[in-house]
């Protein structure tokens, strides 16, 4: 945790942010889906409560909070009650381990009477070193949400519905995973913070024996592994369950699927997941894929002499680290984007498409993909 | 007695994992119990990671927690199970094949202990990082064990197939 008071205060705070960073952006996230879904429908979306509809999400909270507590008679009350809080902990889990900027060097300073420092603090919630296969195992445990709620509902629609959705997370985590496995070849390494520094610079690679530099393109992920990321995308969607993988809730058929009995405060925790689904995974592609927090064409020392020049100190470490943190927001906001979009523009799958595109088309392109990169290796450093 | 912060977690996932694993045993619905053996998994993840192998606790929670007992979850949701609650819960037979099955474990485990006698168990020192003690591991399962981790895998291909010609000799679960 740290050497001293202040190092172990600043580290548990870091951690408070952090969740608070991912529980914050929901609101925003329902505004601009209820606003962008709006637009792309032709109609104004909410508009009356305060400037652009904005005071809409207190609104909201103060009716979720209001709501009636309503337990299904017949229902499994531990499972009732535990689902929803099941259903926050991957998100908040995975993405306190992601790195989300340059780390911050504090200088040592003086501060009541005594002297502190130096200290690097780490710009994430904490570094495991294994990055990769935590956030693969921790998300992998989101399913027991909402098998809990599916069977603690007592209600055949929320049953149906948590039981669509097991088979389709199992199948597109397949496939999700082996798509990962190119950049686990690739890099060569399971932490974030290692992925994310080699992807500095213009892209450079190794083949035919002579090493070759692109200095219009930065080093992404996204140009060694172009069809890993396109099948890391679509699986993303399938684990966040949103259109067009929807299927355990799909209102046509089981009317709200498995959060059918949930109301007020639980059923906002559900949706907090699922926001918290698409944030890391916007995060977790912006990392592997599409240079993590670096800005193209500028490195870190850059940035940082740039805020020495101008205020100097320990504000000149924060304020980089600031920076690289907008640098990766602007990514994960752009991405996130794209999933509201793509709610709004596809319509649902089959459930024997939705099958048939997760196992027999998905997964045989991520086992080629490995195949692919493992032979490009190979012959690229022989 | 001085507890450090490792001892106390180990008590705690060890403790909990103990008694995940007695609620597998002693609860009569099958969704329960395989809940119940979701938990033993997540514990024991809890445990490898204590010990500093990040990697099979990674490997089991994505394996065993996240996959098979999903599996498990969702096909016992699936069934109607009341005839088989009854089925396993009371008559002479079912009995007799409880206890048998509980004395082969019992036996199994004792001969496990009493041979492993000598055996001390230290906690690995030195580890330089994750990335490379999976590397370690992966070095020791294909080349030192490839031929038995292969056979272990050919095993589980032969388990799988099995099953399959089974289920359609009898007419299955898929009637058709």
């Amino acid at each position: 945790m740290g050497k001293d008071v202040f190092e172990i205060t600043v580290n548990i705070l870091k951690m408070f942010v952090i969740f608070l960073m991912m529980v914050q952006a929901v609101p925003i996230l329902v505004w601009l889906e209820r606003r962008g879904s709006a637009f792309i429908q032709n109609r104004l979306g909410p508009n009356r409560v305060g400037p652009l509809g904005l005071l809409q999400l207190a609104a909201d909270a103060v009716k979720f909070l209001f709501k009636e507590e309503f337990v299904p008679r017949q229902g499994v009350r531990f499972m009732y009650f535990f689902a929803p809080i099941m259903a926050m902990i991957p998100g908040a889990l995975s993405f306190a381990s992601l790195p989300l900027s340059v780390p911050i060097k504090i200088e040592p300073f003086q501060m009541l009477g005594q002297m502190w420092g130096p200290y690097t603090f780490a710009f994430q919630g904490y570094d495991l070193g294994i990055g990769i296969v935590f956030v693969l195992g921790i998300s992998s445990l989101g399913v027991y949400s909402l098998l809990m709620a599916g069977w603690g509902s007592s209600n055949k629609y929320s049953l149906m519905g948590a039981v669509r959705a097991s088979a389709q997370a199992i199948s597109y985590e397949l496939a999700l995973s082996l798509s990962l496995v190119g950049i686990l070849i690739v890099y060569g390494t399971f932490s974030f913070n290692e992925i994310v520094a080699a992807q500095t610079g213009p892209l450079t690679f190794r083949a035919f024996g002579a090493e070759h530099v692109i200095s219009w393109l930065p080093n992404w992920g996204v140009f060694y592994q172009p069809l890993g990321a396109l099948l890391f995308f679509s699986a993303t969607f399938a684990e966040a369950n949103r259109l067009p993988f929807d299927l355990p809730e799909a209102e046509g058929e089981l009317v709200a699927g498995f959060h059918t009995e949930y109301a007020g405060f639980k059923l906002l925790m559900f949706f907090i997941g699922e926001y918290g689904h698409m944030m890391v995974a916007s995060a977790l592609l912006a990392t592997f894929y599409l240079g993590g927090y670096n800005i193209p064409g500028v490195m870190p020392d850059d940035v940082l002499a740039f805020w020495q020049s101008a205020v100097g100190g320990n504000l000149a470490s924060i304020l980089t680290a600031v920076t690289f943190h907008l640098s990766l927001l602007l990514r994960i906001a752009i991405l996130l984007w794209i999933f509201i979009q793509v709610r709004w523009t596809l319509p649902r799958f089959r459930y024997d498409q939705l099958m048939n595109l997760g196992w027999k088309s998905m997964l045989p392109w991520a086992l080629f993909n490995v195949c692919v990169t493992a032979l490009w290796v190979w012959f690229g450093h022989k | 007695m001085s507890l450090s912060l490792n001892d106390i977690l180990f008590y705690f996932l060890a403790g909990v994992a103990v008694l995940s694993a007695l609620g597998v045993i002693l609860q009569s619905n099958p969704i329960y119990c395989a809940l119940s053996l979701a938990l033993t998994m997540v514990s024991v993840a809890g445990l490898f990671a204590s010990l500093s192998a990040w990697f099979v606790a990674g490997v089991q929670l994505i394996v065993y927690a996240g996959a098979v007992l999903v599996l498990f979850v969702m096909v016992l949701m699936l069934f109607d199970t009341k005839a088989e609650k009854r089925a396993f819960s009371k008559g002479i037979v079912s009995g007799f094949f409880k206890i048998a099955s509980a004395a082969m474990i019992f036996a199994i485990a004792g001969g496990a202990a009493s041979m492993s006698g000598d055996a001390r168990f230290s906690k690995l020192t030195g580890i330089a990082s994750a990335t490379q003690s999976t590397k370690d591991l992966a070095d020791l399962l294909f080349k030192k064990y490839l031929f038995s981790f292969e056979a272990m895998g050919a095993l589980l291909l032969f388990i799988a197939i099995g099953a399959v010609a089974l289920s359609r000799i009898q007419g299955g679960t898929h009637a058709d």
